[in-house]
């Protein structure tokens, strides 16, 4: 666990082979992991918002929609087929329950329906998932396994 | 419409000038709750990315408490209050007579002081900033969390997060008799609203 790649928001790293990807505190946020088995390549992304409606679409990593697009054509550019990737994803939590608050804290059930429904369209396979409640998850992604593990405050760790 | 990165230097004054008026007023409101006499250090307001903001607090794993109370009215945001160990044991200690080992051990009526005094700071802040630019603003009912910092902090980004890649962050100290214990306060306007703010203060360059 000495080689962790750490994975900001907004952001996307890969790993081949082997090495530990690593996301902290995702919150209403998402982390989608990548993988294709057949040449162990692993991508983690941490993405913010459910879609991209930025004009300039300067930051492709903070948004579902196009972060997921963004990874895949680059995980295709080191040699992994679409056919073969799996996807693994964590967050979309509610944080805060604020009284009359309106829609403030709903971004993470938008970022989790956001998220299968690119997934799908791009005819990624969704294997698991640990999504939704109310507390924060740090997310590990192994890229010698596939494995994920994810860590919250007060619960047990769970390996997916 | 001006973003947080292109703010000139008259403007980010004000702003600055805000938080320390803001922090002053909840600084006053503290000591009254806590009956003691609360000073500040100098304020110190910046602007940051958000990956930049988390490390700032301490990094995205630690757990802290959060305070979180929405605008609205003729200004749209949230507001934050985070209490690191240190502040809640302040407040604990001097409210209800006891201290914390860890969030883990706090109880319903700890975790009611915690909440309180996080409105009323908020509230105290928010009502100066409402008298100095003469503009109405509504406040929600608070919300409270406990759980990783990382993930608290991203509420008000990712509420804003469509229109800005920054995240305003107010520091401070509270010196309360031999203690001094970090303040940590976090202004999200909207866009538009930052704008109209700094319009009503007269600052508003074009």
């Amino acid at each position: 666990m000495d080689d962790k790649l750490v994975v900001g928001i907004a952001d996307m790293k890969m790993a081949k082979g082997m090495g530990m990807l690593v996301t902290y505190a995702l919150g209403s946020c998402i982390g989608i992991c990548l993988y294709d088995p057949a040449i162990r390549l692993a991508a983690l992304i941490h993405i913010m918002l459910p879609l991209n409606m930025e004009t300039g679409r300067k930051s492709p990593l903070k948004y579902a929609d196009t972060g997921i697009r963004e990874t895949l054509r680059e995980m295709e550019r080191r040699g992994a087929s679409k056919s073969r990737l799996t996807a693994k994803i964590a967050g979309g939590a509610r944080m805060f329950d604020v009284g009359g608050g309106g829609s403030l804290g709903n971004i993470g059930q938008r970022n989790i329906e956001s998220v299968h429904m690119t997934l799908r369209r791009e005819g990624i396979k969704l294997l698991k998932e640990d999504v939704g409640g109310t507390t924060a998850r740090t997310l590990l992604f192994d890229a010698a396994t596939g494995q994920c593990c994810v860590r919250s405050y007060g619960k047990p760790e769970v390996i997916f | 419409m001006k973003n947080f990165d292109e703010l000139n230097g008259l403007e980010l004054d004000t702003i600055r000038e805000i938080g320390s008026i803001g922090t002053g007023n909840a600084a006053t409101a503290l000591s009254s709750m806590l009956g003691c006499e609360v000073r500040i250090d100098l304020p110190e307001v910046r602007i940051m990315g958000y990956n930049e903001a988390i490390e700032w607090i301490g990094g995205p794993e630690a757990i802290t408490a959060g305070v979180l109370v929405g605008l609205s009215g003729e200004i749209n945001g949230i507001m934050l209050s985070v209490q690191q160990l240190e502040f809640v044991n302040l407040v604990l200690q001097r409210m209800i007579g006891r201290e914390t080992p860890g969030y883990e051990e706090l109880e319903e009526l700890d975790r009611s002081a915690l909440v309180e005094v996080g409105n009323i700071m908020i509230s105290t802040f928010i009502n100066a900033l409402s008298s100095l630019a003469g503009i109405t603003i509504k406040l929600s009912v608070p919300g409270f969390a406990v759980d990783m910092q990382g993930a608290i902090l991203a509420v008000p980004m990712a509420e804003f997060g469509g229109q800005s890649d920054y995240i305003m962050t107010i520091g401070s100290n509270f010196i309360c008799g031999e203690r001094t214990v970090p303040c940590r306060l976090l202004l999200s306007p909207d866009i538009r609203s930052l704008n109209f703010l700094l319009k009503k203060l007269g600052v508003l360059d074009g």
